[in-house]
């Protein structure tokens, strides 16, 4: 194989002008596509291998307890049982309802006889108080739930910052303030692929082959390395596609490390999926948050002090949560002061979840705007602008509320009125994100039957990876997209990055443009002494490559790749200046209230964001009308319910923990800003999802009169802010 | 036996009981059930009433194919599907396996079903239609190629779920409007926020198929 | 799921000869379409070591009578009773609620019997390693627990709310069941059918281990009558009632109201007739002072528990908004 970099590279590779794309900045279908569509495409809950086994774990049903007893025997002699392990001991602890609660493996030749196995394993264990809110944590006297063994309370050590007092005599000095406590909800990502994996074992001097439902192909096999006894690079995890993950599957987790142990022990391949239940109670959760915030306004709107008091809420985790003003500035940054901590319960440890705490620090923020505009009469728009420092943002908050028929509306200074127990009103959020890019590698193979690969090893976790894995090369070469392998989904490619953070266009683009680009002038020294032009001088489309400036002088693609004598390897790796930092959104909500049953109907939603250069507008307008789903599901639904008194948690089925449907969508506007021409390219799965929920709360407010300080929307809440609580 | 149309003047002649007894006739279907040998033998345990207990072999009829599948009384049609066929059609999805997500949508005799809510044994002799069944990614099927044409899909968890709804919800509502749509989808739930592709996806599959019709 | 026989009756009689007299948490019980039994034997709530098929009693027909009565055999699907044209035009509010159950997998599965028989939603009652009073528990858990979705009238010992939408506009149209048994059959009012918590734990109605609720009689309604169903779900998408009222009203040439029927549900352990609240609406014009006098009358009983005094006023508004729907 010959490798390109073996010749001198003629230029850098770069994105192009827009006007110049052939294959980017369009809707591109996605290339896996047909193979979803069809029911083709394989998940690792869908991976069937000979012999395999089907592994299921035990989860103690509530967060404290001191076990007495696991007693395995009638499980392990049931039929088909094939392996059985309890993971405490007698006088072991349960101390918190997450991976700590797993209390035993059991793997049979069937599903139903794992199912069977586990429901026989018979548990004695003395509860012990549950410690499941903030408020029973915080009690005297109250157990210590932290996972550091040497904690001696449930409360974190307070993140401060700012001069209270400085921030207190700003306050005293404002024209308007309002004051306001947030109560907002622990989320669960619901991946619909439940965190698993299947785990076919090898002899010593062999890879084994583990199917990961991860967005850390890369990641997982140092993450098995310690359970299996092997060398990371004896571990090969595949995941072609995967079902979700939105921040909760960096790593193998306890569920990975049991597929593991079970394959080595029985040397057969093993199949661990949690179950929906299990997923629920072990596998990670948005962190929720109390935040106390006072904010102060001269009476042009301009923020002027801001005190902000928050505890959150990540289980044993600390939580996230972005200190104050988030997004908005404030005249004199020292007239700021917060004070952040983290009140740990003994519930499942949150995980990063799509722009960790970014949701929660968004809801109280844009609350307090709203509030403090209305107070000056001042419109939402207008007051937004006159706090915001970035024109992106300025342009975009005017471009949605256009888009959302603010100009029209009859309130926008001040909240409206039910009419005959009907209300109309519009709200806006802001949104920043910096997606970031680091060190990452493709190989772009061009061989001389005209067949190009593209490889790095990424995953696709739904946001359409693979399909740009392909569709920068076939920009670079002039080719369709379908006439490009991408491969992904393989830790045995291209090393690339975990996937959180919006980091993996950031970091794998630039990798698969310069592996492109480099193959592209690989080609093109053949082609020097072919078509007698110098390397650089080339335009490649529509499946062919010409002298610029001399049409005349051209050959078809098939030809060109008959020059090789073997494939050509092109190497790609990160480069920083194909990739953007920052990106910003603004968001509008419209909703109907009806006041006498407490409904929220939200009407549209529309989001405008920039991003650089889009790789995919198709793949893109599906994630910003993504994010807003997840948010208005957030804002409106999801509620994680636990029993209070004994601990159990309730809301561990898709019933209780309701998700938004169909009949739950607004008329949806998915705004490409495409006045930001910067010339690179960066992920958006955070920044879209930040501000849904507080445009909603805001439009409710606007419609009504009513402030929600919690989360969901519903009918309790709404019926209970508008006439209390009875 | 369906007298529907109280207008129609029809009296109603028959009693309750002759009510029961004639609509048995309608419905009495063939037992495609039976014991195996391989498999623990159906245990007759009250001579007049037919009994399935324990693991006995079925031929299901999926996609338009007999399918001979070793099942206990309690499989459920998805487990059928994804884990006692061989070859499995994994296809279907298992979500939440409460009948609250959609994403084990089929077709049981044309009608959308959740296959983790519905006993294998009871649909002996009924037509079971999977995702697999529409179509393959060489030959999609128009609510298949539409899905990929609007974006219809983010992780494709829910997506063979919603394929089987969309046809369904198209079979049943060929006319649909945009909130018709939204009801007839109401059982299939996506998570990455695919909503407003499906409807266009949906919307898209309704002015081909009207234009197909002018066309004819 | 433990595993269960699956008994294939051809008779009602057989059928009925294979249910227990007395009820045990394994003893066998009737299979329809499957999809509230299924989920409670997948939640281990029971664990039947056999299910009744009615797949082959041929219970699944329908027959309008020529005054307009209306029977409904306990497995026609919910789905059928949603689409069917002469349903629409003669009984809209029994489509209203069959359109409002469940999704369309729920409705084309689903049938009659199995949703007027279909267990409670509590989530102590649906989880699978809660003990609550229903399940022989010393208590009721969500009396002091979490009972957002609890009933306001009619609760102790425990407090569920009841879940089937058929259930309600059936109360409110005067349906009766049929029910077959070791003894024959026998006729029992819908508003009769179901059992209050203090009165039974094992079941919700007064059908016995071993009877089988085999058809639905609905009489005509009367000429002059408008009614309708409006549920409120949490979740426009698939979602039991938060509240629903089935809400019937006769008006007079002059369009005063002479006769009126009012029954709720998702608020309390059965479907829940609220006498009051139609009285409040005879002899008034259909305006908004006598909707809210109907919807004060409505709540007047009510007595929630620590989370779900919300339904007291949500009862008031939906009563309003479905009476003026009728307008």
């Amino acid at each position: 194989m010959s490798s390109s970099s073996r010749g001198a590279q003629a230029s850098e590779p770069s994105w192009g002008k827009r006007s110049d794309l052939d294959v980017l900045n369009r809707d591109i279908p996605r290339v896996d596509g047909p193979v979803k569509a069809t029911g083709e495409a394989i998940y690792t809950h869908d991976v069937r291998l000979p012999g395999m086994l089907w592994a299921r774990v035990l989860v103690h049903p509530v967060p404290r307890a001191e076990i007495e007893s696991i007693d395995l025997e009638v499980a392990s002699e049931m039929p088909g049982v094939v392996y059985v392990e309890a993971l405490k001991e007698p006088g072991d602890a349960v101390r918190y309802l997450g991976d700590d609660a797993v209390l035993a493996v059991v793997a049979a030749e069937t599903p139903d006889q794992a199912a069977d196995a586990l429901r026989a394993i018979k548990v004695k264990a003395r509860r012990l108080a549950p410690v499941v809110t903030p408020a029973q944590a915080l009690e005297d006297g109250a157990p210590v739930v932290s996972r550091r063994r040497d904690a001696d309370s449930n409360v974190g050590r307070a993140n401060e910052r700012g001069d209270e007092a400085v921030a207190d005599a700003a306050l005293a000095g404002a024209v308007a303030v309002v004051e306001r406590t947030f109560e907002i909800p622990i989320q669960h990502h619901v991946c619909l692929e439940t965190h698993g994996h299947v785990v076919q074992p090898a002899p010593d001097d062999e890879q084994v082959t583990v199917y990961a439902s991860t967005q850390s192909v890369g990641g997982t096999p140092r993450g098995l390395a310690r359970t299996l006894g092997r060398d990371a690079s004896k571990i090969r995890v595949l995941t072609p596609h995967m079902g979700g993950g939105f921040g909760s599957k960096f790593g193998p987790g306890l569920e990975g490390a049991m597929a593991a142990r079970v394959a080595d022990q029985t040397g057969r391949p093993v199949h661990l999926m949690l179950t929906r239940s299990d997923e629920f109670a072990i596998a990670g959760n948005r962190s929720g948050s109390r935040q106390t915030l006072k904010v102060g306004a001269r009476s042009d709107g301009r923020l002027v002090g801001l005190k902000l008091d928050a505890d959150k809420h990540g289980g044993v985790s600390g939580g996230s949560l972005p200190g104050p003003p988030y997004i908005y500035t404030v005249a004199d940054d020292s007239a700021v002061a917060s004070r952040i901590r983290s009140v740990f319960t003994a519930t499942d440890g949150s995980r990063a979840m799509r722009a960790p705490g970014h949701p929660q620090a968004s809801f109280a923020m844009e609350a307090a705007v709203d509030e403090l505009a209305y107070l000056l009469g001042i419109d939402l728009v207008e007051m937004r602008i006159r706090n915001l420092d970035s024109e992106v943002h300025h342009r975009q908050l005017r471009r949605v509320a256009e888009e959302i028929g603010w100009g029209e509306h009859p309130h926008r200074d001040r909240p409206g009125r039910a009419e005959n127990g009907r209300a109309v009103g519009i709200g806006f959020g802001v949104s920043v994100w910096g997606p970031g890019g680091r060190s990452s590698r493709c190989d772009v193979t061009i061989r001389p039957d005209g067949s190009v690969v593209s490889a790095t090893a990424t995953q696709d976790l739904g946001t359409g990876a693979r399909t740009y894995v392909a569709a920068i090369v076939a920009e670079e070469l002039g080719l369709a997209v379908n006439m490009i392998e991408a491969r992904i989904g393989d830790s045995d490619l291209p090393p690339s990055v975990t996937s959180g953070g919006s980091v993996t266009t950031g970091s794998s683009a630039p990798a698969i443009k310069d592996a492109a680009h480099k193959a592209r002038e690989g080609l093109e020294a053949l082609l020097v002494d072919v078509l007698e032009a110098p390397v650089g001088s080339y335009v490649w489309r529509n499946g062919q490559v010409s002298v610029r400036g001399d049409s005349t002088r051209s050959l078809p693609w098939i030809a060109v790749c008959a020059l090789l004598r073997e494939p050509l390897l092109a190497q790609g790796e990160f480069r920083d200046f194909l990739h953007e930092g920052r990106i910003h959104g603004a968001q509008a909500a419209k909703v109907e209230v009806d006041t006498l049953t407490g409904r929220v109907k939200v009407l549209k939603m529309v989001a405008c964001q920039d991003q650089g250069l889009p790789l995919n507008r198709l793949a893109l307008r599906s994630q910003i009308n993504g994010g807003m789903v997840q948010a208005l599901s957030y804002g409106m639904l999801e509620q994680r319910v636990f029993d209070e008194q004994d601990g159990f948690l309730l809301s561990d089925n898709l019933d209780l923990y309701k998700i938004a449907g169909a009949q739950e969508m607004p008329e949806m506007v998915a705004l490409i800003d495409d006045e930001d021409e910067r010339p690179s390219v960066c992920g958006m799965a955070e920044a879209p999802v930040i501000p849904g929920h507080s445009a909603i709360a805001g439009a409710i407010h606007n419609a009504c009169g009513a402030r929600l300080t919690r989360m969901p929307f519903t009918a309790d809440n709404v019926l209970e802010t508008l006439y209390g609580k009875i | 036996m369906r007298e529907m149309d109280p207008s129609s003047g029809e009296p109603s002649a028959i009693s309750r009981r002759s009510f029961l007894k004639g609509a048995t006739q309608v419905a009495a279907a063939g037992g495609i059930i039976q014991a195996t040998a391989a498999g623990a033998p159906a245990e007759v345990v009250d001579p007049e009433v037919e009994t399935l207990s324990g693991t006995s072999s079925l031929e299901l009829l999926v996609n338009g194919k007999a399918r001979s599948v070793e099942v206990q009384p309690r499989t459920t049609l998805l487990h059928a599907l994804r884990t006692h066929m061989d070859p499995p059609l994994t296809g279907t999805k298992e979500v939440c396996g409460t009948g609250s997500c959609g994403a084990c949508t089929v077709l049981i005799d044309g009608q959308p079903a959740y296959s983790c809510l519905s006993l294998a044994v009871t649909c002996a002799g009924r037509p079971v239609t999977t995702v697999e069944g529409f179509g393959s990614a060489d030959a999609m099927s128009d609510v298949q190629q539409a899905f990929c044409d609007k974006d219809g899909m983010m992780c494709g968890f829910c997506t063979p779920g919603f394929v089987v709804a969309t046809h369904a919800a198209l079979d049943r509502s060929p006319k649909a409007s945009l909130d018709e749509l939204k009801y007839e989808l109401s059982g299939n739930f996506c998570r990455c926020g695919t909503y407003p592709h499906v409807f266009d996806a949906a919307a898209a599959v309704q002015e081909d198929r009207a234009r197909g019709e002018e066309g004819r | 799921m433990k595993d269960f026989d699956l008994k294939l009756p051809d008779t009602l009689e057989a059928a009925v000869g294979e249910l227990p007299a007395e009820y045990s948490r394994d003893g066998a019980q009737v299979l329809a379409g499957g999809q509230d039994i299924v989920t409670v034997m997948k939640d281990d709530i029971e664990q039947p070591a056999a299910l009744v098929s009615l797949q082959r009693l041929g219970l699944d027909g329908m027959q309008w009578d020529e005054r307009g009565g209306l029977t409904i055999g306990a497995t026609v699907t919910i789905q059928t009773l949603a689409e069917e044209a002469s349903i629409e035009r003669g009984l809209p509010a029994l489509r209203e609620a069959a359109r409002s159950v469940g999704s369309p997998q729920i409705r084309s599965q689903g049938t009659l019997g199995g949703n007027l028989n279909q267990r409670p939603r509590c989530p102590y009652y649906r989880h699978p390693s809660v003990s609550c009073f229903k399940k022989g528990g010393s208590v009721c858990l969500a009396e002091f627990g979490f009972n957002k979705y609890a009933a306001i009238f009619g609760g102790g010992p425990s407090y569920y709310s009841h879940p089937s939408d058929l259930a309600t506009v059936l109360v409110m149209l005067g349906a009766t069941a049929t029910i077959a048994g070791p003894g024959g059959e026998r006729q029992v009012p819908l508003a009769e059918l179901y059992v209050l918590p203090d009165q039974a734990l094992d079941t919700e109605t007064v059908l016995r281990p071993d009877e089988i609720l085999t058809s639905v009689s609905i009489p005509a309604p009367a000429a002059d009558a408008r009614s309708s169903y409006l549920k409120y779900k949490e979740r426009a998408s698939y979602d039991f009632a938060l509240a629903a009222v089935a809400v019937s009203v006769n008006r007079g040439d002059d369009g005063v109201v002479t006769d009126a029927r009012v029954v709720l549900g998702g608020v309390a352990p059965k479907p829940w007739e609220v006498p009051a609240a139609a009285a409040a609406l005879v002899g008034k014009a259909m305006a908004p002072e006598a909707w809210t006098a109907a919807g004060e009358a409505a709540v007047a009983d009510a007595d929630p528990l620590e989370h779900n005094g919300y339904k007291v006023h949500l009862v008031k508004g939906l009563l309003f908004r479905a009476l003026e729907a009728l307008v």
